[in-house]
């Protein structure tokens, strides 16, 4: 995106393209006022990206919104705030002007593709009312222009898919049918509000790109709102950080990565995995909750939370102050130099486990073979009839040694969650075997399965679905005991509480009552409880903020080095995985494409998939994204149900399009198997053309 | 319906609800949303508890329920007369001192006659509901969580008894079974309890599903366990919505049927009867009495039960009432 | 599609057949229409005679399969009293219950939806706790008590025909109607709107609309086009369902307005245990159900375009 070095000096001076000036939104509640934006200021320029950051709660959506009169009034008001769109002030104009405004100078795109478009229409026409909106165009000559807009987002056979409904797309093609609708009216700004956190990463790669794409044709304003880090680096031109409905630092991208100055922007990039250090380092979680917004606390908000935190923060709400006199680089922190200090100290190393043996010497604890789990299609009101079959889990095999963790990637839909399932029989295998501690799981009878299952446990991904809502933290633990057996006694609770970080007297809350780190936390007290062996993380970390992320991977890992738990970690996310996995098993359409060590398969991927996947994840460094390449895959994950003949990626594969026609035979006809690469039978990889490039660094 | 609870509806108060709950369309994927454990009640149901108190209208409704349960149970101990003893003599009273809503063309004591009325309706009410709940529940949870051909066996089940014409059948049912009121209950339970059923059926298909029901799987949890704790208590609460407001539709039911001449015996003061008996005098100067009395003893125990039910179904589900 | 349609068609057959093998049975349960004794008690021979004219001799099963056999072509036999075709009888009065039915049926979603929505946009205020306690009041009032204070207050006044029905007076049907009609559609406009009022604030809420506001699309098109459709769905089921029901006659108020339908028809069947008619009406109400749920069903999924007819 334009990287004008001179753009915020001269923007000081000139006006605008886009100003918020002291902006509060306040939300009247029967709790109080929660004060969602509270004097915020901001402005963003023509061919700018302005990344608004913060956790959710932190009001960077909200301020936002406000521009677009998406904040209901009532229960909204607005103390104070002023927008300047090119120097006329948005707020003041009369309803009807205002929303002459909105989908035409400023235009939005959101979270969730698929809830954000109206269902009963067709996209086409979606697109076209957007047009005929805010300019004086005929019926058809809208619907060919919006025929157009989707061709111009990338979406192939465009004609056919204006008269599709929402639901015929996939999430990204829903995404970039919202972006053609943006876009419909050519606006001088773009609010982007999380627009990839619902797509997988290599989708997420494609919409960027086609985002910086279009922002270089058109000269719009981005403003980027976002908890993702990595996003940030690879894209934005500036940044701004929000904690409990305020600014606390703003800069430039490079300014708020290498050199931050407020503790909480020190905090959050403290608490951040890191996909390319290759030696791990000891997260370290802001400890604690962010506020509620109806109780923020005196002065300055993230004191409780603070290391540094002195009574001088406790007493007032620190100004936004610039770095060095006349410098846009600015922050809200009444100890800038101890943070400054604070970050240049190098990380600390991860806690090495010290065992007898290295890991890769010791017996495996679970152990898949041709692992393989087919849903069948069923039609038919009396008589069900089987049509075909969803592919799901197609002949996995891999081993799990003692104490150790595998990872499982890959994209939504690549089954990888399916798998795990499978192995814990939740889901019955169609075929294959699992043997975990030497007993073949797969033949045992209802009866032993429920027995085997004090050995093997579980922890899902969201800690909002997986808990009772009518049963308290007590009845919920208290519960696997009357099940598997184990005595309850009045200190058994309470210790697997205190285990898992949560005081003990949380034990008779219902979990609505517990943030969402909390509530994994009860989650993983329930799968330890009664210490079994093997575990199985499914996205354990995926729903919650990053600074709790850290908090709840520390506690996994602690948790294996205390009892020696083997780990079987199902993620998208390659930035944890590299944090925490021994070994990386990464899967498309069902099978295993790559499996190696961790750092053998990050720093040497052989297969193209494991290359565009590793490619596409942004890494929260700049300087390291500037040099990056990215590898942005086409089109979508191909149905399960019907995955094409030979190699299931050819279809999107990088490499099948260089080569010659004989060879890209070869991967229509002939299926690849895993095989030794490198030599190493620690390394294998599925693929024809297997071979190393380089993805992670520059 | 007009008192403000907890915020909702607006992308800023994921965090600021102390209900706790994540909102669609709050700030970021993340959805780590912080519930301040200072402000934690007891339990989930009393934050319910809590949310239906500050229901105005909830609790008008609670207030009549609750007076009309009493009338229904010590009604005929307090009663000035037996509702049953007839008067030739003195019939079609005004309302006086003795005879608070006059007396009835049969001479009995109208008040008295509305009471016992109002012990019918109430009984037949609840039991009704309390029977349609009881197949409904268990039909709705096999079709559910069994599927497969149970699902569809059910179903058509389900089609076969909708496909009635609800007062016809009913009629056809009584008439069948004989006079009286168990034919009664009988009729409405056997044309009533499909959209219990239907509506389980929903809400377990779904929950079937729920990760806290596979996190039950997972610790070795039986279907039977599985259903018992972890579906049933959480598919319940709309079902239990529906059967209260239901109750209103069944006492109407009842009165048709009466009304009709089909059912409860002609000499039990019951409300539709006793509406049925007062039409000859619907244009009689004075005598509206007669129909009003009954009509709006109907009126005003369905507003009752409707309004507990439009409470239970705010408070159980906040989200619904959206932001304010 | 087609074979949606198939397979919605067997499942009415099956539904239909159990509906009124059902009834059958109800029926039969009735007793013998020919027992009697006392003074009037008509001659065993005769009374045999007459059970053999309506092939109540023969056992159940079989005198379904007959039925079921001439129901086909058309034929539902004979009336008891007066040994008329019922065929002929149900032709009279079908037209007469559709259009009362559809006259309702469009009272209904005029009010209720009408009413609905306002509670639902203007959230709060005062039309909302109108349209609410209204409506709530409305569901609670029975019926009959609607129509005995209609018959009493208003008809026989204006256009309204007067109640008793006079035999001499012809009334064209749309003012013979309107009473009836209007009677009918009270209560369950009362539940249109209340269930519209749930479906457009949860609609409301939806990202959908947020987007539609954020295209600078007026309030009108936001609410009337977007939110609409999508709040409409829940509707058109009860719509269809309360159409199915009014299509099987509407018992008490036809009677009270002595109106001509199948649901009068029905009554005054009840009353002498007619049981040819009884069947009769109740097959024709299960087949009118049936048809229109599959009917709604099919225009659901033109409704909601991610329901894929399968």
């Amino acid at each position: 995106m334009a990287r004008d070095e001179n753009a915020g000096a001269a923007a000081t001076r000139a006006q605008h393209l886009l100003e918020v000036q002291d902006l509060r939104v306040h939300f009247q509640t029967g709790g109080g006022v929660v004060k969602a934006v509270d004097g915020v200021s901001w402005h963003v320029d023509a061919g700018e990206t302005l990344a608004i950051v913060g956790e959710s709660g932190s009001g960077k959506s909200v301020s936002a919104m406000t521009l677009l009169g998406l904040v209901p009034s009532p229960p909204a008001t607005f103390p104070s705030g002023r927008v300047l769109l090119e120097g006329r002030s948005l707020l003041d104009m009369p309803d009807q002007q205002q929303r002459r405004l909105r989908g035409k100078d400023i235009a939005m795109i959101f979270q969730d593709p698929l809830t954000a478009l109206n269902p009963v229409f067709r996209v086409g026409e979606q697109i076209a009312e957007m047009i005929r909106a805010h300019q004086s165009v005929g019926k058809s000559a809208a619907k060919s222009r919006a025929v157009e807009l989707l061709a111009e987002v990338g979406i192939p056979d465009p004609r056919l898919r204006a008269t599709q409904f929402p639901h015929e797309f996939s999430g990204g093609m829903r995404q970039r049918a919202m972006i053609a609708m943006a876009l419909a009216n050519d606006p001088k700004v773009l609010i982007a509000d999380e627009p990839t956190t619902a797509l997988d990463v290599t989708v997420q790669a494609q919409i960027m790109s086609l985002l910086e794409k279009l922002q270089a044709e058109r000269d719009t304003a981005i403003v980027l709102i976002t908890h993702d880090l990595g996003l940030v680096a690879a894209h934005a031109d500036r940044i701004m950080v929000m904690y409990a409905g305020r600014v606390v630092e703003e800069g430039s991208n490079d300014e708020i990565f290498t050199a931050p100055r407020h503790a909480y922007t020190h905090g959050l990039l403290s608490s951040l995995t890191r996909m390319d250090h290759a030696r791990p380092e000891k997260l370290e979680p802001i400890p604690g909750q962010p506020p509620n917004l109806a109780r923020v606390p005196q002065g300055c908000a993230f004191h409780p939370r603070c290391p540094f935190a002195t009574d001088a923060c406790r007493a007032e709400v620190p100004l936004l102050v610039p770095t060095s006199p006349g410098a846009a680089h600015r922050h809200a922190c009444v100890h800038p130099d101890e943070v400054a200090v604070a970050h240049e100290r190098p990380r600390e190393p991860a806690p090495v486990v010290t065992a007898d043996t290295p890991v890769d010497e010791r017996p495996p604890m679970l152990e898949v073979r041709e692992l393989v789990k087919h849903f069948p299609i069923k039609v038919g009101t009396f008589v069900k009839r089987t049509v075909g079959e969803v592919k799901a889990v197609d002949g996995v095999t891999l081993d799990i040694t003692e104490g150790s963790t595998l990872s499982l990637v890959g994209e939504s839909g690549c089954g990888k969650s399916t798998a795990a399932r499978a192995i814990l029989r939740l889901h019955e295998p169609t075929s294959g075997t699992i043997e975990l501690g030497g007993v073949d799981v797969t033949g045992l009878s209802q009866t032993k399965l429920r027995a085997a299952r004090r050995d093997m446990q579980i922890v899902f991904q969201d800690p909002y679905a997986s808990l009772n809502p009518r049963m308290t933290v007590r009845q919920i633990l208290t519960e696997k005991y009357e099940l598997l057996g184990g005595q309850v006694t009045s200190s058994t609770i309470p210790d697997l509480l205190e285990t898992v970080g949560l005081a003990p007297e949380y034990a008779d809350r219902y979990p609505h009552e517990f943030s969402g780190g909390q509530r994994q936390r009860v989650g993983i007290a329930r799968a330890i409880a009664l210490n079994p062996k093997f575990v199985v993380l499914d996205e354990p970390v995926s729903a919650l903020d990053v600074s709790i992320q850290a908090q709840v991977l520390n506690l996994l890992e602690e948790l294996q080095q205390e009892f020696g738990l083997t780990y079987l970690f199902i993620a998208h996310d390659l930035s944890v995985v590299r944090h925490i996995s021994d070994r990386v098993a990464v899967m498309y359409l069902g099978g295993i494409v790559e499996i190696a060590d961790r750092d053998a398969l990050f720093e040497r991927p052989h297969h193209p998939y494991t290359q565009a996947l590793i490619s596409a994840v942004p890494i929260p460094d700049p300087a390291v994204e500037r040099s990056r390449e990215r590898i942005v895959l086409t089109g979508d994950v191909p149905n399960p149900a019907n995955p094409p003949s030979g190699c299931r990626f050819r279809t999107r594969c990088w490499k099948h399009l260089q080569l010659s026609d004989d060879d890209k035979r070869r991967c229509i006809e002939e299926p690849p198997t895993l095989q030794p690469a490198s030599g190493s039978d620690r390394h294998q990889v599925s693929c024809h053309f297997a071979g190393e490039r380089e993805v992670l660094r520059g | 319906m007009t008192t403000p609870t907890s915020a909702g509806g607006s992308p800023a108060d994921a965090d600021a609800t102390s209900s706790g709950l994540v909102l669609p369309g709050a700030d970021a994927a993340a959805g780590g949303t912080t519930v301040p454990l200072a402000a934690r009640g007891s339990g989930q149901l009393a934050d319910i508890r809590r949310r239906f108190v500050r229901n105005r209208l909830a609790m008008v409704g609670l207030a009549i329920v609750t007076v009309l349960i009493v009338l229904a149970i010590i009604g005929p101990y307090v009663t000035p007369y037996d509702a049953f003893e007839q008067n030739l003599a003195n019939t079609l009273q005004p309302p006086s001192a003795d005879h608070w809503f006059g007396t009835d063309v049969l001479g009995r004591d109208l008040f008295s006659g509305i009471v016992y009325g109002c012990r019918l309706a109430i009984l037949v009410g609840l039991l009704t509901v309390a029977f349609s709940l009881l197949i409904g529940l268990t039909l709705g949870a096999v079709a559910g969580f069994k599927g497969g051909a149970w699902d569809g066996i059910i179903a058509r089940f389900i089609d076969v008894f909708l496909a009635f014409p609800p007062l016809v059948g009913a009629i056809v049912i009584v008439r069948a079974v004989g006079g009286g009121v168990t034919p009664v209950i009988v009729a409405l339970v056997a044309l009533g309890w499909m959209t219990t059923a239907r509506l389980t059926r929903g809400q377990v298909l779904a929950l079937r599903e729920a990760e806290y029901v596979e996190a039950a799987r997972s610790i070795g949890a039986d279907n039977r366990r599985i259903v018992m704790r972890h579906v049933l208590p959480n598919a319940i609460a709309p079902v239990l919505v529906y059967a209260f407001t239901n109750i209103g539709v069944v006492i109407v039911a009842m009165a048709s049927l009466s009304y009709l001449g089909i059912g409860v015996p002609p000499d039990v003061p019951e409300w539709g009867r006793l509406i049925s008996q007062a039409t000859p005098f619907l244009r009689v100067e004075g005598k509206a009495h007669l129909w009003l009395a009954p009509a709006l003893a109907i009126a005003i125990t369905t507003l009752g039960f409707a309004f507990v039910a439009d409470g239970m179904r705010d408070s159980l589900d906040p989200k619904l009432r959206g932001g304010n | 599609m087609a074979r949606f349609i198939v397979r919605r068609l067997v499942q009415a057959v099956l539904v239909i057949l159990a509906a009124t093998f059902l009834i059958f049975l109800a029926t039969f349960a009735l007793g013998d229409p020919f027992a009697s004794s006392g003074e009037k008690a008509v001659p065993p021979d005769i009374a045999q005679a007459n059970r053999e004219k309506f092939g109540l001799d023969k056992p159940l099963p079989l005198q379904y399969l007959i039925y079921v056999g001439n129901m086909v072509r058309g034929d539902f036999g004979i009336d008891y009293d007066q040994h008329r075709p019922v065929s002929q009888l149900l032709e009279a009065a079908v037209p007469n219950t559709v259009r009362l039915a559809i006259v309702a049926i469009i009272i209904d979603i005029l009010i209720g939806v009408i009413a609905g929505v306002i509670a639902a946009v203007k959230r709060y205020s005062f039309w909302d706790v109108l349209v609410t306690v209204i409506a709530t009041l409305a569901i609670g009032i029975p019926v009959f008590v609607i129509g005995v204070v209609l018959v009493a207050n208003v008809s026989g006044w204006g256009p309204f025909p007067s109640v008793p029905r006079s035999f001499t007076v012809q009334v064209p049907w749309y003012q013979e109607v309107l009473l009836p009609a209007f009677t009918l559609a009270i209560i369950d406009a009362a539940f249109i709107a209340r269930l519209m009022r749930g479906s457009m604030l949860e609609v409301l809420r939806a990202d959908y609309i947020r987007t539609a506001r954020a295209k600078g699309l007026s309030e009108r098109t936001v609410i009337g086009k977007h939110a609409m459709r999508n709040s409409m769905i829940p509707v058109v089921t009860y719509v269809g369902v309360s159409l199915g029901v009014l299509f099987g006659g509407a018992i008490i108020t036809e009677t009270i307005f002595q109106y001509n339908g199948v649901g009068y028809l029905l009554s005054r069947a009840i009353v002498n245990s007619n049981a040819p008619i009884i069947i009769a009406v109740v097959v024709f109400s299960v087949v009118a159900y049936v048809l229109i749920s599959m009917l709604v069903d099919i225009l659901y999924a033109f409704l909601d375009p991610r329901i894929r007819l399968s």
